[in-house]
C-alpha cells in the first residue's frame, strides 16, 4: 500500500498546487478587473449569453470614455452553471483573484442567496439582479441591486390591475421556485393591502408539461384578472396557449418573463393584449432608448432586462469607482450608495441605504406581438 | 363533470405521449434486457431534427421523413457505440453507458443548437375543436390517433409477420433463436432502429404542444419509464395502458390534490406498484431463478 | 462411526499476525499528516471550497463503492441521501437550534432508515426495478425539498448553517472533514475482508451460490444499501456545515449521476478509486472551465467519457492501475501449510439424516416432482438417479430451498426445513454444489472457501479471521488445492473449480452434502480422483446425497439408490438390487 499513499499524496499536492499556478499567472496586468458570474451552461444559459453581452457593451463604452481610474476595465466571466454550487465555486474562484475590485452576481435570487455568505467574507461590492426583496434586507452590506425588487413588482401589478384596470377578483399564479414564491407572496400582500385579496393563489412546478388543471382552477375561481410569476418561458408558452384554448380571456398582468423575446416567440398570439411589468422597457426613458440602440446595433436582437441590468451594473460600478477615486471597497460602497439620479437603461437609479437602486416598474402591453410602453409606476418608500 | 371530461382528455393526450416513449423502452428491454436511459433523448433529438428540416425549407411531410430517417441512423449508431460493445457484460455497465449517452446527446444538441427553446408548428392549421364542454387540442387528437394505430401495427407486426416473430424469438431466448438460424445481432439492430424511430415519432408529435427544448426528452422519459413498470415490464400492451393511466392519474391528481406535487404522483404510484404488484398490471410474476 | 466426540481440540493457532491496527499504522500516520496539513495550510477561499467539496463528496462516493462495487446493486439516489443529511444539519442548526453533532447523527440516522426502508421494499426485485425506484425516491425528495416550504424553506434553501464550536474556522473544519474521510475510508477499505463484506461480494458474484452458502442475500443487500445511504447522509451533513448554505438543486438527480460517475471513473471496487474519481471530477471541470464558453460542450464530452470509461476501463482508473501493478508484481503469496480437515457432522442421533415425505413441486400444470419419499441414512453415500427430465435437479433445488415445495415435508437431522429460505437451510447443516459451477468469480479460491466456512452455526471454526482462514485452508488442502489457495478462480481448470466448490461446502462442516452431478464435464482421471475424494469424505462420517448420470461412479460410490422417473419414485433400496430392478432398466433403456 506504500505506493498507493504516495500516489494519493502526489495527486493531492498537484491538485492543491495547480490553482496557485493559474492564479499567479493571472496576477499581473494594468487593467481594472471586474468579475462576473453568469450562466454559460445550464437551463439559463440562453439569458446568460445576453447578460454577458450587456456587460461587455457597457464596459466598451466606459473604456472609450476614458476607462476606470484611467485604466482599461476588464471583464472576467466565470460560468455559474445555473446552479447554486456552481455559483459558489465560480464566485470563490473570482474572489481568490485579489485584483478584482467589484463583481456582477446573478439575476437568480437563489444563487445570490448561495453566494451571499462568501460575499460577506470577501467584503467587496457585488452588483446583483436577483429580485427577492430579502437579499438587500438581511444585513449583507455588499449586495447592490440594479433591478427593482419583487416587492415593487408585486405592488405595481396590484396597483395597475386594481386602479387602472379596475379589477378586484384576482387569481395569482406563480412557480414554486424562489423567484415565483417570493413574487406570488409580494403580489398577494399588495392586493390584500389594496383591499382585493386574491380568490385563487396557485403554485406550479417548473417544467410542467400540462396546465389544464391550473387553467380549470382559474376558470372555476371566477377570477376576473390574472397576475402571474413564471420562471421559464416554455412553461409560460404552454400555459398561455391552454388558457386561451380553454376560453379564459380575462386581463392578465405578468412578471417580466411575460414580455421577454423567447416567451413572445413561443406563445405568439396567446399573449396578445396581456400586460407585463418590465424593469426594462425601451420607450420608458432616454437611457432606455440609448441602450436599446447600442444593443440592437451590436447584437441584432431586441434588448431585454437580462442584458439591461448588467449594462447598468457595469456603468454604476465604474462610475462609483471613478467617483471614489480608489479601488478601496469601503469607498466604492459609499460611492454606490451615494448614486442618485443616475440615468440607466433600467430607469433612474437612486440608491437607498439597503442597496436597492430602483424603486419602480414599467407597465408594458403586448400589442399583437409588439411590446409598447404603457406607464411607469414609481414608489418612494 | 365538464371539468372531469376536459381533464380526462388532456390526461389521455399526455398519457399517449408517455405511452409512445414507453413502447420504445419496452422493445429495447425485451430484445436486450437493458433499460435505455437515453430513450427520452431520442424524442428530443428528433424534434430538433424536425425543426432544422422545416427551417431548411422542406415541406412538413418531407421534414418528417427526414427526421425519422435521421432517427433510424441514430438507432444504428447508438447500438454500435453504446450497446453492442457491452452486450456480454451485466446490466449495470450498460445502464450507466446509456446514462452517459443521454448526457452526450442532450448536451451535443445544446452545443450545436444553443439553449433557446424552439417552436414547431403542428400538423393541422386549426389548433383544436370544441365538442360540447370539452376543447380537443388537434395535436393531442393526432397523438392519440397515432398511438391507437401503433398498437394495432405492433400487434400485427409481432404476431403476424415473420420478421416480428423472429424479433419475438430473439427477445425470448437468444441462444435458441441463433440455433434456429436467426441472426441475433441483426434483430437487436432492428430493435434499436425501431425504438429510436418510435421515440423520435413521440418527440415530433409532442413538440408542437410542449415546444422543442433540451429538457423535453428527459422529463417525458422518466414518466414513460414509470409507465413501463406500472404496465408490467416487457409488455407492449402494458406500456400503453401504463402510459395512459399515468397521464390521467397525474392530471387528476394535479386538479384535485396538488399542482406543485404533480410530478410526485407518478413516482408514488410507481413505488406503490413496486411494493404491492411488482409484476405490473399485465406482467407475469417476476421469474423465480434456478 | 459418526458419533462426534465432544471437546475436540480446535486446531492450534498456526498464523500469528500483528494486530490489525499495528499493521495499518502507516495509513493512520499518512492520514494524520493530511489532517495536520489541512489544518495548517492557509488556503484561499477557492481552493478551500474545492477541497471541502472533494472531501465531503468522496465520503458519499465511498457509500456507492459499498453498494455498487462490493454488493453489485445500483443506487441512483445518492444525492437524495446526501441531501437528507445536509438538510438535517441545515434545518437542525438554524431553525431548531440543535447542536451540530446531534444534527449530524440525526441526519445519518434518517438517511440510514430511508435507505433501509427503500431497500427493504425493492431489493428483492433488484436490477432495473431498483434503478427506477431509486430515481423515483430521488424525484420525490427533490419535490419535497422544493415544496415543503414550512420545513425546508423551499427553493430559497437554508442559509447561515452553523458549524460545531470546536471547528469554527475554515481550516479546522476542513481538517475535521479530512479526518472523517480518513476514518470512513479506512472502514470501507477493510469492509471487504469482514464477514459482511465477504457476504456482499458473494452476493455480487453469485446470488444463488451465496444463498446456499448460508448468506442471507436479501439482508446483505439491505445492509449494503443502508450503509451507502448512511455515508451519503454523513457526507451531506459535513457538506452543509462546510458551505453554510443548502438548496434543493444541489441534491438533484443530476447530482446523483455525478456521484455515480465519480465512483465509476475512479474504480467502483475500492475507496481509493472513489477518492480518485471524486477528486478528478471536481478538479477537471474546474480546470476545463474554458470549454464552457460553448454551452453544452463540456457536458457532452463528459457524457462521452462515461461511455468510454465503461467500455475500456470497466474497473475504473484505480482498477486499471492496480491490475497493471498486480501483473507487474505477478507474485502470489504461497499460503501456509494446513492441518488435516476434520469433518464432524452434527447429529441428534437416529439412523436417518434426511427424511423427505410426499415431496411435490408443480410448475403450473407440470408436475416436475410428484409425491417423492426419500430417506437418507446417516454416514453413507446415497444416490438419486433417473433419466433426463425425471425431476432430479428439481428435487435438489427444492431440498436446498431454491424452489418452494408445492407439498410435502423435508426434515434434516430432526429439524423441519420445508419452509426455510436457502441460507437458513445451510445454517441448519445443508451443504451443496451445483451442476453448472457457481463460484464467486472475483475472489480467490481461499476466499470462496472462507465464505463456506463462515456458515452460521459452524462449530468447527474458532473465533476470528485467522481461524476462518485456517479452516478454509484445511478444506482446500483436503481436495488437493491447498498450494494454490491465493489464486483467482479464473486460473483454475474446470475440474479444479468443481473441487473448490466441494471444498467450499466441506469447510462449512455440513450435516448432509448434496452433490449435483459432480462428475459432469470431468475427464476419466478427474472422475477417479472425485471417486477417491468421495470415499475420503464418507470415511469421516459425512452423509452424501449425490445426483449423477455416471452409472459407474454411482454404482461404485453409493450404497443406496433412489430412482426417479417422470417426477415419481420408481425404485429405492440397496445399490445393486435397485440397478437390477426391471422398472429402472426399462426407464433407462426406454429413454436413453
Amino acid at each position: 500500500m506504500k505506493l498507493t499513499r504516495r500516489d494519493f499524496a502526489t495527486g493531492i499536492a498537484a491538485g492543491i498546487a495547480a490553482p496557485y499556478l493559474i492564479k499567479s499567472a493571472n496576477a499581473q496586468g494594468a487593467t481594472i478587473k471586474i468579475g462576473m458570474c453568469a450562466p454559460v451552461t445550464g437551463p439559463a444559459a440562453e439569458s446568460g449569453g445576453y447578460a454577458i453581452k450587456g456587460a461587455k457593451l457597457a464596459l466598451e463604452a466606459v473604456n472609450k470614455a476614458g476607462g476606470i481610474l484611467g485604466k482599461q476595465g476588464e471583464l472576467i466571466v466565470e460560468d455559474d452553471q445555473t446552479t447554486n454550487p456552481g455559483i459558489v465555486l465560480a464566485f470563490s474562484k473570482l474572489a481568490s483573484q485579489p485584483d478584482i475590485v467589484g463583481f456582477l452576481g446573478s439575476i437568480r435570487s437563489t444563487q445570490v442567496h448561495a453566494m451571499a455568505p462568501d460575499v460577506i467574507k470577501l467584503g467587496k461590492p457585488v452588483m446583483i439582479g436577483g429580485t427577492d426583496p430579502n437579499l438587500t434586507h438581511m444585513g449583507n452590506q455588499w449586495l447592490f441591486r440594479c433591478r427593482p425588487n419583487d416587492s415593487y413588482s408585486g405592488r405595481v401589478i396590484a396597483e395597475y390591475g386594481v386602479s387602472t384596470l379596475a379589477k378586484k377578483k384576482w387569481a395569482v399564479l406563480h412557480s414554486t421556485d424562489a423567484f415565483g414564491t417570493a413574487g406570488g407572496k409580494a403580489l398577494t400582500e399588495a392586493l390584500t393591502k389594496l383591499g382585493a385579496p386574491p380568490v385563487l393563489d396557485q403554485g406550479y412546478a417548473n417544467q410542467s408539461q400540462d396546465f389544464t388543471p391550473v387553467v380549470l382552477a382559474i376558470k372555476q375561481s371566477g377570477a376576473d384578472i390574472l397576475g402571474s410569476y413564471f420562471t421559464f418561458e416554455n412553461d409560460l408558452g404552454i400555459f398561455a396557449r391552454q388558457l386561451r384554448q380553454l376560453g379564459v380571456n380575462i386581463p392578465w398582468v405578468g412578471s417580466p418573463s411575460i414580455v421577454n423575446i423567447t416567451a413572445l416567440k413561443l406563445a405568439g398570439p396567446a399573449l396578445y393584449n396581456t400586460y407585463g411589468v418590465a424593469d426594462y422597457a425601451e420607450d420608458s426613458s432616454e437611457g432606455s432608448k440609448a441602450f436599446g440602440k447600442i444593443y440592437r446595433d451590436a447584437v441584432k436582437v431586441a434588448p431585454d432586462n437580462q442584458s439591461s441590468w448588467t449594462f447598468d451594473a457595469i456603468n454604476v460600478l465604474s462610475a462609483a469607482i471613478n467617483k471614489a477615486g480608489s479601488t478601496d471597497s469601503g469607498k466604492i460602497r459609499e460611492a454606490i450608495l451615494a448614486t442618485k439620479k443616475f440615468a440607466g437603461a433600467e430607469g433612474e437609479y437612486n440608491f437607498d441605504q439597503n442597496g436597492d437602486g430602483l424603486h419602480g416598474y414599467n407597465i408594458v402591453k403586448n400589442e399583437k406581438g409588439n411590446i409598447t410602453f404603457d406607464k411607469h409606476i414609481e414608489f418612494n418608500d | 363533470m365538464d371539468l372531469a371530461l376536459q381533464l380526462l382528455f388532456t390526461g389521455i393526450g399526455i398519457g399517449a405521449v408517455y405511452a409512445l416513449v414507453a413502447l420504445g423502452f419496452v422493445l429495447i428491454f425485451r430484445a436486450t434486457n437493458v433499460v435505455n436511459f437515453a430513450q427520452g433523448e431520442f424524442s428530443m433529438v428528433a424534434a430538433y431534427l424536425m425543426v432544422v428540416a422545416v427551417e431548411a425549407g422542406l415541406p412538413y411531410w418531407a421534414a418528417f421523413i427526414v427526421a425519422l430517417l435521421g432517427m433510424a441512423l441514430l438507432g444504428v449508431v447508438f447500438n454500435l457505440g453504446v450497446y453492442y460493445p457491452l452486450r456480454h457484460r451485466t446490466y449495470l455497465p450498460v445502464i450507466i453507458a446509456t446514462i452517459g449517452a443521454s448526457i452526450l446527446l442532450a448536451n451535443s444538441v445544446l452545443a450545436i443548437y444553443g439553449p433557446q427553446p424552439q417552436v414547431l408548428e403542428g400538423w393541422f392549421e386549426t389548433p383544436g375543436i370544441q365538442v360540447g364542454p370539452v376543447y380537443l387540442d388537434s395535436q393531442y387528437l393526432l397523438i392519440i390517433g397515432v398511438t391507437i394505430c401503433l398498437v394495432v401495427f405492433n400487434f400485427w407486426f409481432f404476431e403476424k409477420t415473420l420478421l416480428g416473430k423472429k424479433l419475438q424469438a430473439t427477445s425470448q431466448d437468444k441462444e435458441m433463436a441463433s440455433l434456429l438460424g436467426i441472426s441475433v445481432s441483426t434483430m437487436i439492430m432492428i430493435t434499436f432502429i425501431y425504438s429510436a424511430v418510435l421515440g423520435g415519432l413521440a418527440g415530433i408529435l409532442v413538440a408542437p404542444v410542449l415546444f422543442v427544448s433540451i429538457q423535453m426528452g428527459s422529463t417525458i422519459a422518466l414518466k414513460a419509464f414509470a409507465a413501463t413498470i406500472i404496465g408490467g415490464f416487457g409488455d407492449v400492451a402494458g406500456a400503453i395502458i401504463g402510459g395512459l393511466a399515468l397521464g390521467v392519474i397525474e392530471t387528476f391528481g394535479a386538479a384535485y390534490i396538488s399542482v406543485p406535487y404533480k410530478d410526485g404522483f407518478a413516482f408514488l404510484v410507481l413505488i406503490a406498484f413496486l411494493i404491492f404488484r411488482p409484476q405490473g398490471i399485465f406482467g407475469e410474476r417476476v421469474a423465480e431463478k434456478a | 462411526m459418526s458419533a462426534p466426540s465432544d471437546n475436540m481440540p480446535i486446531p492450534a493457532q498456526a498464523i500469528h499476525s500483528k494486530p490489525l491496527l499495528v499493521r495499518h499504522l502507516p495509513y493512520f500516520i499518512g492520514a494524520a499528516i493530511l489532517v495536520v496539513v489541512a489544518a495548517n495550510m492557509n488556503f484561499d477561499g477557492y481552493v478551500h471550497n474545492i477541497l471541502l467539496q472533494a472531501t465531503t463528496f468522496a465520503i458519499a462516493v465511498f457509500g456507492l463503492s459499498v453498494v455498487l462495487g462490493l454488493c453489485g446493486q445500483i443506487n441512483l439516489a445518492q444525492a437524495a441521501f446526501f441531501g437528507l443529511g445536509a438538510y438535517a444539519v441545515g434545518i437542525g442548526t438554524t431553525d431548531l437550534q440543535v447542536s451540530f453533532w446531534l444534527c449530524l447523527v440525526g441526519g445519518c440516522v434518517i438517511s440510514l432508515l430511508a435507505g433501509a426502508v427503500l431497500g427493504a421494499s425493492t431489493l428483492r426485485l433488484g436490477g432495473h426495478y431498483l434503478a427506477m425506484v431509486t430515481i423515483s425516491f430521488q424525484q420525490i425528495v427533490t419535490l419535497v425539498m422544493i415544496n415543503a416550504i414550512w420545513l425546508t424553506h423551499g427553493p430559497d434553501g437554508v442559509s447561515n448553517i452553523k458549524r460545531p464550536d470546536l471547528f469554527q474556522s475554515s481550516q479546522s473544519y476542513l481538517a475535521f472533514c479530512v479526518a472523517m474521510l480518513a476514518i470512513v475510508g479506512y472502514l470501507v477499505w477493510h469492509l471487504p475482508d469482514t464477514k459482511l463484506g465477504r457476504a456482499m461480494r458473494a452476493v455480487r458474484d453469485n446470488e444463488l451460490a451465496a444463498g446456499v452458502n448460508g448468506i442471507d442475500v436479501f439482508r446483505t443487500k439491505i445492509n449494503a444499501f443502508a450503509i451507502c445511504a448512511l455515508l451519503g447522509g454523513l457526507a451531506g451533513g459535513l457538506f452543509a456545515g462546510g458551505f453554510a448554505y443548502v438548496s434543493p438543486d444541489q441534491f438533484s438527480f443530476a447530482e446523483s449521476i455525478v456521484f455515480l460517475t465519480m465512483s465509476l471513473l475512479g474504480g467502483v471496487a475500492s475507496p481509493i478509486g472513489s477518492a480518485i474519481g471524486t477528486g478528478l471530477l471536481i478538479l477537471i471541470p474546474e480546470w476545463l472551465r474554458f470549454l464552457k464558453s460553448v454551452p453544452g460542450l463540456y457536458l457532452a464530452i463528459y457524457g462521452l467519457f462515461v461511455i468510454l470509461i465503461i467500455r475500456f476501463m470497466p474497473d475504473g482508473i484505480w482498477g486499471f492501475v492496480s491490475d497493471a501493478f498486480a501483473r507487474w508484481r505477478a507474485k502470489i503469496k504461497t499460503p501456509p501449510a494446513a492441518n488435516a480437515l476434520q469433518l464432524k457432522p452434527a447429529t441428534i442421533g437416529g439412523d436417518i439424516v434426511l427424511e423427505v415425505t410426499g415431496l411435490s413441486k408443480h410448475f403450473g400444470g407440470l408436475k416436475a416432482v410428484d409425491g417423492v419419499d426419500i430417506a437418507v441414512k446417516r454416514g453413507g453415500v446415497h444416490a438419486l438417479i433417473g433419466p433426463n427430465g425425471s425431476g432430479k435437479t428439481t428435487t435438489l433445488n427444492v431440498l436446498s430451498g431454491l424452489y418452494v415445495a408445492t407439498a410435502g415435508k423435508i426434515v434434516l437431522d430432526g429439524t423441519d426445513i420445508t419452509h426455510m429460505p436457502p441460507h437458513q437451510r445451510t445454517a441448519s447443516g445443508l451443504g451443496r454444489t451445483f451442476q453448472n459451477i457457481r463460484l464467486f468469480r472475483s475472489m480467490t479460491a481461499l476466499e470462496n472457501v472462507e465464505i463456506g466456512a463462515e456458515r452460521p452455526g459452524n462449530t468447527m471454526v474458532g473465533k476470528g479471521d485467522d481461524a476462518l482462514t485456517e479452516r478454509a485452508m484445511e478444506a482446500l488442502t483436503f481436495v488437493g488445492l491447498g498450494s494454490r489457495a491465493n489464486e483467482l478462480i479464473s486460473s483454475f481448470s474446470y475440474g479444479h473449480q468443481r473441487l473448490i466448490e466441494i471444498a467450499r461446502a466441506l469447510a462449512s462442516n455440513p450435516t448432509l452434502l448434496l452433490l449435483d452431478e459432480p462428475a459432469a464435464g470431468l475427464n476419466s482421471t478427474e472422475k477417479l480422483e472425485l471417486h477417491e475424494l468421495l470415499k475420503r469424505i464418507a470415511a469421516q462420517g459425512l452423509t452424501i446425497l449425490i445426483i449423477d448420470h455416471d452409472m459407474t461412479l454411482v454404482s461404485e460410490a453409493a450404497q443406496h439408490i433412489t430412482v426417479l422417473n417422470f417426477g415419481r419414485r420408481i425404485a429405492d433400496g440397496e445399490s445393486m438390487a435397485v440397478l437390477r430392478h426391471p422398472d429402472v432398466v426399462s426407464a433407462y433403456l426406454g429413454s436413453e
